[in-house]
């Protein structure tokens, strides 16, 4: 059973030689390569090595675009930075506030460097692992795009205290997030993988939520011509799976770390996968033996669930994350179905 | 039948209703002023306020804590303009630095606390994002803060804290410039406030005022006498 088939069984709820995982190991790429990090997320093919590297070293079933959501806020103009041993942050904001985004001109997914190197990688990956391994292009939703060009607060400013232009800035917003969504399956992803933080009551209030953001993620994934993983974005999602269910071309949600994986089960109901719940940034303080008590947790909680798939989650893998911490978890995998790592 | 203000103010601010909770306030101060409202009203509502919001319980977002934070601010404008036609002003609790620690450039939760102190009556001196350890020290030396407020979103930057616990030491400030830290990863993890150095955290912005107080009396008591104009 390849990678792309043990994927698919876990989506039809079929019997697998071993459990599906993945890790976010998008940053990783780089120690495995040794590439400058202002390479790795410049340079398509180099973003590939590490991901073909990560591939060859811990055997994931998916591997990703680049982790790399402020490169969606270069493209509307906000710069960021990378630091020696951390993937890129935004440093500043290219517009004050909603009113003045509304008059960015949309960026074109097909010419922006940026967003073409996004792509490339897709294709890159495509091209070695086409049927063997599942490949996701990662973005945000168009809700979680405004804090990379305006900000957090004035994003959450507008949200509270001018609907009607946030309202205005989530429909500009859908068609760009649409378009990047489907040049990346046009490009060969097998789906997307997104956030969408400003629809979580962790950070709006349900009245947000329910009018605004939620609405234009359930209007924008109805357009999505492919397979969607609802990301956490580092909030957490259990409590909140009632309000996420059921959105349009979702077929796996990926809860915060240490979530219960067998309660997030039972409030979603039987169908889309469930993924998670290891701590990715965590792995850097734990032992091998650690990381696999924690595997082997989280098989416990899954139970006969088959539509399960053991994955890091919050955010990158750390650079200097030793590699055995990262092998436990392949191990375990095997071990859990009754194999050699 | 006499007006709950608190808990008209407190359920104001649970509902995110800004105009709502400054007509509360409004209708308090009424006769009275708005700098006793900061003391009367507004600081036991954000207490209790601040103990709902740690619980995770209460449904309250970040977005309801933005607009606790607003609604703090929004006082203190009225409170200043009333300081032009009266006596009243804020009291003067002691200098505080703020900012978000190298390479962190998430500044909301920052923004939450610098507005929460000043209404507790602190003098904040907010650096802003990405601010080195020697700002943080220096700003403090200079305007003679016995707490430093660090902020940061993720481990990665977080890490960064270390510098300034390095560079409190090695100026020989240990004890008597304590060091708060805040953000998300803290929250997450509080263990790593002992690990990156830190004297003490809050489980939200609106306890930062409980937590600087505590640290404030604890560096009063290892040095009474410490630091240049220190109050």
């Amino acid at each position: 059973m390849n990678s792309l088939e043990r994927v698919l069984a876990a989506l039809q709820n079929q019997p697998t030689d071993r459990p599906a995982f993945f890790i976010n190991a998008s940053l990783y790429g780089a120690r495995l390569t040794g590439a400058h990090l202002d390479d790795h997320y410049t340079q398509a093919e180099v973003y590939a090595e590490g991901q073909m590297a990560i591939r060859e070293t811990f055997s994931p079933d998916l591997l990703i675009s680049p982790f790399f959501v402020p490169a969606i806020g270069e493209a509307f103009g906000s710069p960021w930075r990378a630091r020696p041993s951390q993937a890129p942050n935004t440093v500043q904001f290219v517009a004050r506030n909603a009113e003045d985004m509304l008059k960015l001109p949309l960026p074109d997914v097909d010419s922006h460097p940026r967003l073409l190197y996004l792509r490339e990688t897709i294709r890159i990956l495509t091209r070695k692992y086409a049927g063997e391994v599942p490949i996701f292009g990662v973005l945000v939703s168009p809700s979680d795009i405004p804090p990379l060009v305006i900000g957090l607060e004035a994003w959450i400013d507008a949200l509270l205290f001018q609907p009607e232009v946030a309202q205005a800035l989530l429909d500009r917003l859908t068609p760009f997030f649409l378009d990047l969504g489907k040049a990346m399956l046009s490009d060969g992803a097998t789906g997307l993988a997104l956030t969408s933080n400003l629809a979580n009551t962790f950070i709006v209030t349900e009245a947000i939520a329910n009018s605004l953001t939620l609405p234009a993620l359930q209007r924008a994934l109805a357009e999505i011509p492919g397979p969607v993983i609802f990301h956490h974005g580092g909030c957490p999602l259990v409590d909140q799976l009632a309000r996420f269910k059921g959105l349009p071309n979702v077929v796996a949600y990926f809860i915060d770390v240490g979530e219960d994986l067998g309660l997030a089960r039972r409030n979603l109901g039987p169908g889309p996968i469930v993924m998670g719940n290891l701590s990715g940034p965590g792995l850097l303080h734990l032992r091998p033996e650690e990381v696999t008590a924690l595997c082997e947790q989280a098989f416990d909680q899954r139970g006969e669930d088959r539509q399960f798939i053991l994955a890091t989650c919050s955010a990158d893998i750390q650079i200097d994350t030793p590699a055995e911490s990262i092998a436990a978890i392949t191990e375990a995998v095997c071990r859990a179905g009754g194999a050699e790592a | 039948m006499e007006r709950n203000h608190t808990q008209e103010l407190l359920s104001a601010i649970q509902h995110a209703d800004r105009a709502g909770a400054n007509a509360v306030i409004e209708d308090w101060a009424r006769g009275r002023s708005f700098s006793l409202a900061v003391t009367e009203l507004l600081a036991p509502t954000l207490e209790a306020f601040g103990e709902i919001w740690s619980t995770g319980q209460g449904g309250v977002s970040l977005a309801t804590g933005y607009v606790a934070s607003k609604v703090a601010e929004d006082v203190l404008s009225r409170v200043l303009l009333e300081s032009d036609t009266a006596s009243g002003v804020a009291p003067s609790r002691g200098p505080v630095v703020v900012g978000n620690v190298e390479d962190d450039f998430h500044p909301l939760g920052r923004k939450m606390v610098a507005a929460f102190l000043r209404t507790s009556g602190w003098d904040v001196r907010d650096l802003g994002v990405d601010v080195s350890a020697a700002q943080f020290v220096d700003t403090a030396e200079a305007c003679g803060a016995r707490v430093i407020g660090a902020s940061a979103m993720m481990y990665t930057t977080a890490k960064n804290v270390r510098k300034i616990r390095e560079e409190i030491d090695r100026r020989g400030l240990r004890g008597k410039l304590q060091l708060a830290l805040g953000g998300a990863v803290f929250k997450l993890r509080p263990e790593l406030v002992a690990d990156f150095g830190g004297d003490g955290t809050a489980a939200s912005a609106v306890e930062a005022d409980a937590l600087f107080e505590t640290l404030r009396q604890r560096s009063l008591g290892l040095a009474p006498a410490c630091g240049r104009r220190t109050p």
